[in-house]
Formats: structure tokens, sequence, C-alpha cells
């Protein structure tokens, strides 16, 4: 992973929405507590209502302390310690040797960023990054996951700023239900790095090659994205988002509205401008 | 999944010592084909021996030995880092272009080299235990055999199963010669020539290839060659990407002058091991490397084949994609 | 905060975008509830019979056990409390493979897992009907009135008589919805109410369904589903899992969460059914169409009916005195049918729009010019006035902008390496409609500081439900989008209309604007003044003092709405690539133009029309599920044998607008764009598919043993 120098722009209120899921993000590793914890004490008056009514959605039903019973040494069968870092924080636990890391994070460490889709690695919404690459949490036994570093979709902002990619696919709108969304995100961020390593694809043009950071075409942005279903159809948008963080310009996506002078386009920058 | 005992070891030889003490054991290596069968019930071992942190993952020029000059990809190595290997990538594309071509960069970021070689098949009636299957539960039958087996066998087949191999690595794999180096449970290597390491059913399709309980592929080693500049791996699939193969072709030649001077022809989704098309590359040696010499070579090739049912169509893809990656191969294997 | 910025119609970002980019939003699984049990179902292995014996006592012995409920110790239910497909543990007959027949509760979701694999069952096993070819003959006429037979002229007479015709049979296969969050539910019991946490395109229609088959009162259940993960129809209705979940709960007086398996997918929430549709068309040497025949065989469920309405194109598409549209269908033991993306008209406009091309081509017309050459001046299935029909404009403008003119009327003619390339067209149409729904909106004020909360029981399932609400009542409240919260997804809020059939946003939208109308009259009318320039709502927050203010409305379609025929229209364009070599196809290039009437954020809208793109792509090219007609199981029951498109599958997509106004459907002059995206797709694709190759492909999925 690798921070991009370029930084796309939210709103105000996207801006401010983000500072308060950061600052839970923050506290999250500090002290431990979630951030549903977190959803239950945001105040309404901290932020603007757009923020907090998006907030406050979730915390109506967000409503009961966390005393994870399944964690409970009772229930655990053949138990395995695992040490691992989790977006930074170190996280110890017991997990009954058939317990996924992709059910350790969502269902013991309150992070259900990363998504259920299949549970056998056939669409990639439980896409994690484990020291620096893009994996499936589905397949992954939390029990091997000792002493690794572990980046969820949670971890990916950096202080009060989203990465990069975030902002690209808020940008582009490069998701429609957001399931699969958070596995997309953190697997774009790996093939970021798998780029500028200069690692070849089944669609590039000559593997023999030798290997340096290459410019990625549209094709070979698909081809390593191929792991990562989305039902939705948002594949252009994805790719749009991915290419505008790869290349650090701009990609336009076109509105066509046609009327009776012919077709008028409107890209996306500009669009973003009156929009927000 | 049943309740297992995860156990966790040093070495290789400790490794090697647990499983072949336990005939419910096994190795979890990258785990995306065990867990996903284990999730299944299909496979339903009370123990898994983690070797994930062992170290055979190296590659490295062979220094000795008959495959002298060639390479040896360390057994628990993961498949991106093998296809991008710079040793592997210019000396041996065809492997690089056979792995990127299989699963995902996710699963490729996990799975093992060693691992790849012991995937399961992928047939459905293996994958769901409400069904028969012989290499499942031997003496259940064969679902696919009168059932849904468009994507099964048209080689070697028999009527206990015709499942094919899903790996593209190791289409690769086989026509490149590949030997695997195993660790026995007497702490001693051995060397199995790639050809024969997998099997064809038979009557005993239970077993998909010829390592023993407890055996640990420690590397694999491709002799050197002079294919590099014109080889090629075709899939064909049902979608663009992240799909099992329909028919896929890994082609390789070195041409001396206008003829070839030898050809290797490998095919996959096809049979129960990776193929390796005999009849078209002896077809092809000294042969000039033209279209028409490329479609009698397949034609040759898929003479022997005996379609199931809905798979008939392999018969005319798989002559079709022998011709197309051998032309591909001769134009230096570029997409 | 006067400035009266204009919302609606811009291209602006999700206000749920960050909460999805971060993984904060919310899905069915996603609240960390105390004490929560873990539910696992386990289904049938024969497709008809019955249980005769069923032996769960390995499995309640096994470690972390709660639970193990079948129809031996559920308890009773009312079946007809309209939830789809049965399977809800109340009698030991089983109608389908796969069919639910207990679940475990268990401590954690590995303990459930493994327990459920531990029940053994004994069937009696009956002779299944799954094998559509064997049954096709005993297809009888639907009992659904909307599927009656519907004639005009005398097709038979002139079909036999005309000198160009095209007769032939068109065939679509099983698809599932998949969306890429499985089915699933946490239920929560306080007393006598339940909680359920559970994806719901149609929120207050989940609630009465639960209420109703678990004896309840509606107010006893809540739904709670602020983001949904996908729904496509399968998550319209609701299936036998959502109640499963709240009778678990009930049974281990715990909180339980109940997540389907990929698998299990297959056969629990419905699917689009095979079709078989016969296509006759006649037309005159110049071109001008006679007679059309649509008629489509199908299946449904043993004890439901479901026919997806594929003549409903070829009723509107084009003027042709001669039509006959029909439907057959016979119950075989395969899970109950439902609505999927584009009920119908997807799939019914892959048969009348290949067809189209198929004459066409006889004739040495154009495509597009043949299409033009029959277009109806009112609706003809029923005599009434278009409110508005933007189809001319959608092919035109689409063969503008796709490059039309290059197309080549033979096939074959446009190789490029190892490529044969072709150009396609298909159009589609969708109908428009507002559903009755409610909607709350409350205006607080602090200082100059006025704000306002959005609320309704609207469904957001990646629609941009609650980004186009935000836009609205922004937009007629005179606020800036900041200061309006959108509350949806919660079966506590006023009652709404379900995001289905294309009708959330014509619905949600006119309720929202109707509110913020009603809260401005009420404002003014509380101020006892008269105003020459109407204030907004915000406005006279702040000059009356008003601190707090609310008010309800419950909104109907226009009266008249029923005079005319309201639909949006489509024109799809698709460059497809063949490779000579392996019959693999790839849509290179597709242009959609749409009609769809007001476009409300034109960022989601073009998303959405991608979206219903890549659906026919995928129909056209990668989706189908295959049974053993031995057993009645599906072969394809995991994303590896079941093909949705990938990333690589997609080429570039370009949907193009028309610009409508239309307020006739409803005064907002909204269409709806969920399902319109998709039809026409498939047939495009096949058209193209046959510029390019040659070959006309009449069973989908076009796979490359089909072009080899």
């Amino acid at each position: 992973m690798e921070d991009e120098s370029k930084e796309l722009k939210l709103t105000d209120d996207e801006q401010e929405l983000l500072t308060e899921l950061l600052n839970d993000s923050a506290k999250l590793s500090e002290t431990g507590k979630s951030r549903r914890q977190f959803l239950r004490n945001v105040s309404a008056a901290s932020a603007a209502i757009l923020a907090t009514q998006m907030l406050a959605e979730q915390k109506i039903v967000a409503y009961t302390p966390i005393e994870n019973v399944s964690g409970a040494s009772s229930a655990i069968e053949n138990g395995v310690k695992v040490v691992m870092k989790v977006n930074g924080a170190e996280k110890s636990l017991n997990v009954d040797s058939r317990m996924t890391l992709l059910d350790a994070l969502r269902e013991r460490l309150e992070l259900t960023g990363s998504k259920k889709g299949c549970d056998h690695g056939q669409c990639g919404a439980c896409t994690v990054i484990i020291e620096g690459r893009r994996v499936l949490s589905c397949l992954t036994l939390a029990a091997t996951c000792e002493g690794k570093e572990v980046t969820t979709i949670e971890g990916l902002a950096k202080g009060d700023a989203l990465h990069p990619m975030q902002a690209a696919f808020v940008k582009h709108d490069g998701f429609q239900c957001g399931y699969c969304t958070p596995g997309q995100i953190c697997s774009a961020v790996a093939l970021l790095s798998e780029a500028k390593n200069g690692e070849a694809s089944y669609v590039t043009a000559d593997v023999r090659a030798k290997a340096r950071a290459i410019q990625l075409s549209d094709d070979e942005i698909r081809e390593r994205m191929s792991g990562n279903i989305c039902r939705c159809g948002a594949y252009p948008n994805i790719v749009a988002a991915i290419k505008e963080v790869h290349t650090g310009k701009d990609v336009a996506q076109t509105w066509q509205f046609a009327g009776e002078t012919g077709v008028a386009i409107f890209e996306n920058a500009e669009m973003n401008k009156e929009g927000a | 999944m049943r309740p297992f005992k995860f156990t966790k070891v040093n070495d290789a030889a400790n490794a090697v010592q647990t499983v072949a003490a336990n005939a419910n054991s096994k190795f979890l290596a990258g785990g995306t084909n065990i867990l996903d069968l284990m999730k299944e019930d299909v496979m339903r071992p009370d123990e898994l021996v983690d070797v994930t942190r062992l170290n055979l993952t190296q590659i490295k020029t062979v220094s000795g030995g008959v495959n002298k000059g060639g390479v040896s990809i360390g057994g628990l190595g993961k498949n991106t880092d093998a296809a991008n290997h710079p040793l592997i990538r210019q000396n041996f594309p065809l492997l690089t272009q056979a792995i990127l071509a299989g699963a995902s960069a996710q699963i490729r970021n996990m799975a093992t080299n060693g691992g790849n070689l012991n995937q399961r098949t992928r047939c459905s009636y293996f994958y769901d235990v409400a069904m028969p299957c012989n290499k499942r539960e031997p003496g259940t039958g064969c679902g696919a055999l009168e059932g849904i087996n468009r994507m099964h066998a048209v080689f070697g087949w028999s009527n206990d199963c015709v499942a094919v191999h899903p790996s593209d690595m190791c289409v690769a794999l086989v026509a490149l010669d590949a030997v695997v180096k195993v660790q026995g449970t007497d702490g001693a290597e051995r060397s199995i020539p790639f050809i024969d390491y997998h099997r064809l059913p038979g009557n005993t399709p239970q077993k998909d290839n010829n390592l023993n309980q407890g055996e640990l592929i420690t590397a694999i080693e491709i002799p050197k060659n002079n294919f590099s500049d014109k080889s090629y791996y075709l899939k064909v699939r049902d979608r663009a990407s992240y799909a099992f193969a329909l028919v896929s072709v890994a082609a390789a030649l070195e041409i001396n002058g206008n003829k070839i001077k030898q050809a290797r022809v490998a095919m996959g989704g096809v049979a129960h091991k990776p193929w390796r098309a005999t009849e078209a590359e002896k077809f092809l040696t000294g042969k000039e490397a033209t279209e028409a010499n490329f479609k009698q070579a397949a034609e040759m090739e898929m003479k022997q084949a005996k379609p199931l049912e809905y798979n008939k169509f392999k018969v005319e893809l798989g002559k079709r994609a022998i011709v197309r990656a051998l032309m591909q191969a001769m134009n230096g294997g570029k997409v | 905060m006067n400035e009266r910025i204009k919302n609606v119609g811009q291209a602006m970002n999700r206000i749920d975008g960050l909460l999805k980019v971060t993984g904060t939003a919310t899905y069915a699984t996603d609240y960390a509830i105390k004490n929560t049990a873990y539910a696992v179902i386990f289904k049938s292995a024969i497709a008809a019979g019955k249980i005769i014996d069923l032996d769960t006592s390995e499995a309640e012995k096994a470690a972390g056990v709660l639970a193990v409920i079948t129809h031996k110790n559920a308890p009773k239910l009312n079946a007809s409390g309209g939830i789809r497909g049965g399977a809800l543990l109340q009698s030991p007959n089983i109608e389908f493979h796969g069919q639910h027949i207990g679940l475990v509760v268990a401590e954690t979701f590995e303990q459930a897992r493994y327990a459920a694999r531990l029940v053994k069952v004994s069937y009696e096993k009956t002779d299944a009907k799954v094998d559509f070819e064997k049954h096709e003959k005993e297809a009888v006429t639907p009992k659904d009135k909307d599927r009656a037979e519907a004639s005009r002229g005398d097709v038979e007479t002139t079909f036999r008589n005309a000198e160009y015709k095209i007769e032939a049979v068109y065939d679509t296969p099983i698809e599932h919805h998949q969306p890429m969050e499985p089915h699933a539910t946490i239920a929560v019991w306080e007393g006598e109410k339940v909680t359920l946490y559970n994806g719901s395109q149609i929120v207050n229609g989940a609630q009465n369904a639960a209420a109703s088959t678990l004896n309840l009162k509606p107010e006893n259940v809540r739904i709670v589903t602020p983001h949904i993960g996908g729904g496509f129809g399968s998550k319209g209705g609701q299936w036998a899992n959502l109640i499963l979940a709240a009778v678990a709960a009930k049974v281990v007086n715990r909180p339980v969460k109940l997540a389907l398996t990929r698998q299990q997918m297959f056969n629990s929430v419905g699917l689009r059914q095979r079709n078989r549709q016969k296509i006759r068309l006649a037309a005159t040497k110049d071109g001008k169409l006679t007679a059309l025949a649509h008629e489509t065989t199908t299946h449904c469920a043993i004890n439901g009916e479901f026919v997806e309405p594929c003549g409903d194109c070829s009723k509107v598409m084009y003027d042709v005195p001669n039509s006959l549209i029909s439907y057959r269908v016979v119950p075989m033991n395969i899970i109950l049918p439902t609505y999927t993306r584009g009920p119908g008209k997807s799939t019914g406009s892959f048969a009348l729009e290949s067809a189209i091309d198929e004459l066409a081509y006889q004739l040495k017309i154009d495509p597009i010019e043949f299409r033009l050459k029959n277009e109806p001046a009112k609706d003809p299935s029923n005599g009434k006035p278009w409110s508005s029909r933007a189809i001319v404009q959608c092919l035109k403008e689409g063969a503008k902008a796709f490059g039309w003119e290059k197309r080549k009327i033979e096939p074959r003619q446009n190789p490029q390496g190892n490529y044969l390339i072709g150009y396609g067209v298909a159009a589609g149409t969708y109908p428009a409609r507002q559903r009755d729904t409610s909607a709350t909106v409350k205006l607080t004020r602090n200082g100059s500081d006025v704000r306002s909360s959005i609320e309704l029981a609207a469904s957001d399932l990646g629609t941009g439900t609650h980004t186009i609400l935000a836009q609205t009542a922004a937009d007629a409240l005179g606020l800036p989008i900041n200061k309006i919260g959108v509350r949806i997804g919660d079966s506590a809020l006023p009652p709404a209309a379900g995001s289905v059939g294309s009708v959330g946003a014509a619905s949600f939208a006119n309720a929202v604007n109707d509110a913020c109308v009603k809260i401005t009259d009420e404002l003014i009318a509380k101020s006892g003044k008269q105003f020459f320039v109407r204030p907004t709502a915000a406005e006279m927050m702040a000059s009356e003092n008003i601190n707090e203010f609310q008010t309800r409305v419950h909104a109907k379609p226009p009266a008249d709405a029923d005079k005319y025929s309201s639909h949006s229209f489509n024109a799809n364009f698709a460059e497809v690539w063949v490779n000579d070599s392996t019959g693999m196809v790839k849509v290179q290039r597709f242009v959609a133009v749409t009609g769809a009437g007001k476009i409300l954020n034109p960022k989601t809208a073009r998303s959405q029309i991608i979206g219903g793109n890549v659906w026919g792509i995928g129909m056209a090219l990668t989706e189908e599920s295959i049974l053993d007609s031995r057993w009645g199981n599906f072969v394809t029951r995991s994303f590896a044998d079941y093909h949705v498109p990938s990333n690589l599958d997609i080429g570039s997509i370009e949907p193009i607008f028309i610009n409508e106004e239309d307020t006739i459907p409803n005064k907002l002059g909204i269409k709806g764009i969920g399902e319109i995206g998709i039809v026409g797709v498939a047939a495009a694709v096949a058209n193209a598919v046959f510029n390019a190759t040659g070959k006309r492909i009449r069973e989908l999925p076009i796979t490359p043993d089909k072009l080899i």
C-alpha cells in the first residue's frame, strides 16, 4: 500500500461526516471501543444534519452493549490463541480453529465492513489486505493470522483524510448497493502497488518484459479487478475510479442529455462543482 | 465443517511426520481449496497442519542434477510470486501466463504452488454432498457421467469419474516437463515427473495424484528449455475472467530454421489430469510452423477424444484452441 | 441559506456514499446485538415427496447447539400470510429440491453449520416434475388475469398469407438474482414485539407478511433496512428465511442471526423462470408490420403461480393491426419464480427484438428504419394516448452517438485480426407508475439554522433513494441539501411503496415533494399573511420564529394518469467482438439511450442504467442455471458455476438520456429507471453477434460453444 499524492476533494458535508467517522476509528484503536459505541454516543448537535441523520439511522438500531457471547470460552472448540494487528491495533483472540478471518473480523472484532458475499472465494466481497497483499478473508483461517498485519476497509483512511481510492469511488459512483464496495476498494488499493511493482496479468501484452511500474490500460484494470464481483454492475465506474487514482489525472465521466438541440455532454469534474 | 485440531509445526520433517501419523490429517497451505471444500462438508479432516510458515518458498536456478540450469519453485511459495519472478517471466513465460489465467489476484496471493497441484476437481457433483460422487464417496456412482457434463472430460475418463483437473498452472507445468520434488515420510526426497504426478480416474477416482499421505511438495523443478520466445497459454471460458476453463491450451515451440525442432502442447479442462497432447507434438516435430500443420496436429490429437452428452463441443473447441495457441506462440506469446 | 440552489437534476454524489466507502453502512447482519445466537438452515435433498423420518439427535448433542427446529416441532404459522414460496416447516411435504426442512441454532456460526450437517433425513420420493422439455406440453393457461390471452385482428390468416415473415422460438434459461448480500436476518424479540433487521425492497410489505405469518399485529413487527445489499426483485416479496429467523429467536429466547449461504440462495428466494417464447412476425415488402404473435410457455411452482410478462413489450412497441399475446404455464417441482430485474420485459424483448432484427434482415431494411416505420400513434393495446414516447429520439440519437451508419447490413463484413466485429440495435420499454406513499417532513430551527428531516418507509437498494429524496426536499423547502436528513428503511416510519417495478423514485419523491409543499402551505396559513412571491418553508420558519414544525401527507398518483399510457423507452446499441477461433464474445462498446422522464440525479441515474446494461449483457452472454432432471437440483449452485459478469466482461458503456418533461404519470414527471436499463440489452447483443458472425443465436446465453 502506498499513499497517493493526489487528493480528491470532498464536499464540506462529506468531510464533516468523514471526520465523525474517522474520529471513531481513532477511538477504536486507542480504547478498543467499537464504531457502534461511537455511533451511540454521537451527539446530534455536533455534525451537519446530513451527517447526523445518516448516522442516526444506524444509531437507532445499533442499540445494545457489546458483550460478545460468541467469544465466550465455553463456546470455543479447538481454541487457538491468536494475536494479530488489525488496522494498526493489536488484537488478541481465542478462536475456534474453524473460524475464518472474515468471521473473526465481523463477529468478534466488530469490524463489519468486510462482507460475506459467498464464503467460498468466488466473489471478493471479503477482500482484506494482509502484509500488503490483497487476500480473501473468507478462505483465511483466523488461526493462521498470528503476528500478521491486517488492513480492512475500516483502516484505509489516514487521519481525517479518506484514502484516495475511497474518495474516487464516491466521486465516480463506483458502487450502488455498496455491499461489494469494501472488498472492491481493498482490492483496488492493493492493485496500485501491484502495478507499481510491475506485476503482470493475463492481459499483459508481453509478460517477458522486465517488471517495472506500469500504466494500466482499462482492460488491465478490468482483468485485475475481476476477482471482485459487483452484481449492481458498477464496473465502468469502478474502473474510472481506479484509473483516476492510478494515473493521478482526472478521469472524465460524461452524462449526456439529448434534446432538440442535440446531445449535451457534462463532464464529471464540472458537474461535481455544480452539484456539490 | 467438522471440528478439527489446528497443529502448528516448526519444520518440514515435523509436518510430514504429523500428517503421516494421522490418516485424517491434512496440510493447510493457502487454504483456498481445502477450506472451500470443508465448508461444503466435501472434505472432513480432523486435523489441519499449518505449513504456511515453512521456509519452502524460494525460486532459484537449479544448480545441479538433471534439471541444472532450470528453475526450482518452492512448494509453499505463492502463485503470484511464481508468476512474477524474473526467472519465470523471462525464461518460462508460459508458466507466468498460465498462473495468471487462473483464479483472481486475491486467490493467487494466497494459493501455493504445491497446493495448486493438489486442488480438487470443481465438478459440481463432487461439491454437492446431496449428489452421488465416486471421488468424494467411493461406490456412490458418478453423478456427471449421465448428468450435466458440459464441463467434464473428453479424454481418459472412466465410468467411475468424468471430472477434470481445474488447474491452469499445471497445464503449463506438464508441457514444460516439470518435476515434483516431494519430501517423503522416511525423510528422503523423491522426484515425480509431472506427467506421472496426476492420475486418470480408473476405478480409484478418489485418488487425484500419486502423493502418499504425509508427503509434502517441497519444490517444482522445470528443466531449462528454448521455448521462451514462442509460447502461449490460451484459456477459453464462459466469461472473460475468473472462470474455470472450458478448454485451455499451453503451447510452446522451438524453431530451427523453418522447422519445428520441438513442440509442446498440453490441455486443460479436458481430462482428470493436465493432458499432454502427445499426438499433436509428435506430428509437429520436424514440420514447418504453418497454420495448416497446426490444424492437422489438432485434428490428430482430438481424434482420440470421447466426448460425453453435453461436452461434444470440446472436440471442435479443442482443435481451434490448439491451433490458436500455437499461432499465438509463433507470434511471440503476445496477447 | 436563502439561496434557491436547484438540486434536482444535478449529478450529485450519493449522500450515503461515505458510509459505503468506509465500511460503515449497515446491512442486515452488521448489527452487533448482545447475546446473539446463530442459525443455519438445512435443505431437502429430493424434489418431491415427503420426509418420513428425521433424526436430529446427533445434531442436538453437538457442542453449542441450542435448538434444532423442523416441521416436527416448529410453531404453527399462517402459511398463507404473504411469504413467498412456502418452506415454512409446517409439514413433511417436499415440493422442490432444496426446500428448507429445518434449522440449527447454536452459540456460534461454526457450531450451527457443523450441526446442520449431522441431521439425518429419510424421504419417501415421488415422481418429480423438473424437466421442462418433458412437461412443457402439460402447460395450461395461467390463473392470473393479467396473463390472459390478448388478441386483436386475425393473426393466423395474416401470418399464413404473408410473403415476409419470421417464425422462431427463443429460449431464455433460469436465472438467479444473486444480490451480493445474501438474504439474511437478525431477529430480536422483546415480549410480543419483534424487530427484524432484514433487507427489504418493500419495507411495509415485509412487515405485513411477517406479521401475518407470525400471527402478530403489524405494529408488533418492525423491519429495519437502511441499506440493502442489492435485491433485483428477490428482496421484494419475502421468503421463508425471514420467518425462520423470527421463529428461531422465539424458540431459543435470544436474538438470532440467520444468513443464507450463497449456495442456498439458488433455491431459497425465487428465480427468473425459463421461458420458451414463440414469435411470429409478418410484414409487407416495404416493412409495415401486419401480424405479431408472442406466445410464452414457462413453469411455476407446484403450489404457486408466477408468470413473468414476456409479452408486455410486444403489446406496446409496434403498430400492428393483428396481434396475439398469450401465456401457458406448467407447475413443476422447482422453487416459485418471481420478479427479476426487468420482469418479462428483459426476456420478452430478447425474443421480440431479435425477431424484429431477423425480419428486417429478411426485408433488407435497416433495423432502425424498420422500427420507425412501425411507430404507433397511440398505445395499440388499449387505444390510450401516450403521455410521452421517446423511442424515435432514442433510436435517432443513439444511432448518431454510436456511429450506426458504419454498420453493414450483411454479417461477417467487419473482421479485425482474429475477431469479427458486429453492431446490433434493440429497443425496449417499461411502464411508468406512481404508487401510494406517505411521508413526514419535520422542520427544526435554531436561530438562523433551519434543518429538515424527511421520513418514510422507503428503501434504497443501491438505487440512490437517500440522495434523490434529499435533493427533492432541499428544492421544495428552499434549504441547502446539507440541511436535509433522510430517514428511510424502517417500518416505524410512514408507510411507503416499494423499490420495485420502477415505482420507487416516482412514489417516494412525489410524496416528499407533496409533504414539503404542504408544510409550506401550513406555515403560510399559520402566519395569516399574504405573499406576492411565495416564500419557502425555511423562510417562514425564520420569519415566524417557529422552532419546530412538521406535517405528513399521503400521496396518490394523479387522477388522470390512467387515461394515458405512460412508459419509459430506450434504444440499445451494442458493438461486439467475437473471437473467431474460440467463440468468446466481448461487448466492447454499448450505448443506451433512455427516455425516462425527469432525471433527478444524472450521476446515480447513469449508474442505474449501466447496472441494467450489465445485467442484460450477463443475460446475453453468461448467465444460465441448469437443473439435473434426475434429482431436480441445480448443478450451477455457486458463483463458480453460475456466471454473473465479471469486470473484464464489460467494455465501455455510454448512457444517454432524452430530455423529457412529462407530468402526466406524476407531478414531478418521474418515470423510473431501475428496470428500463436491462430491457432490450440481450437482443442488442444477440443482434450484434449475428451481424458479426452470421449466426443467429435464439437460446441464451451465447456461450463459446454456440459460436464455434
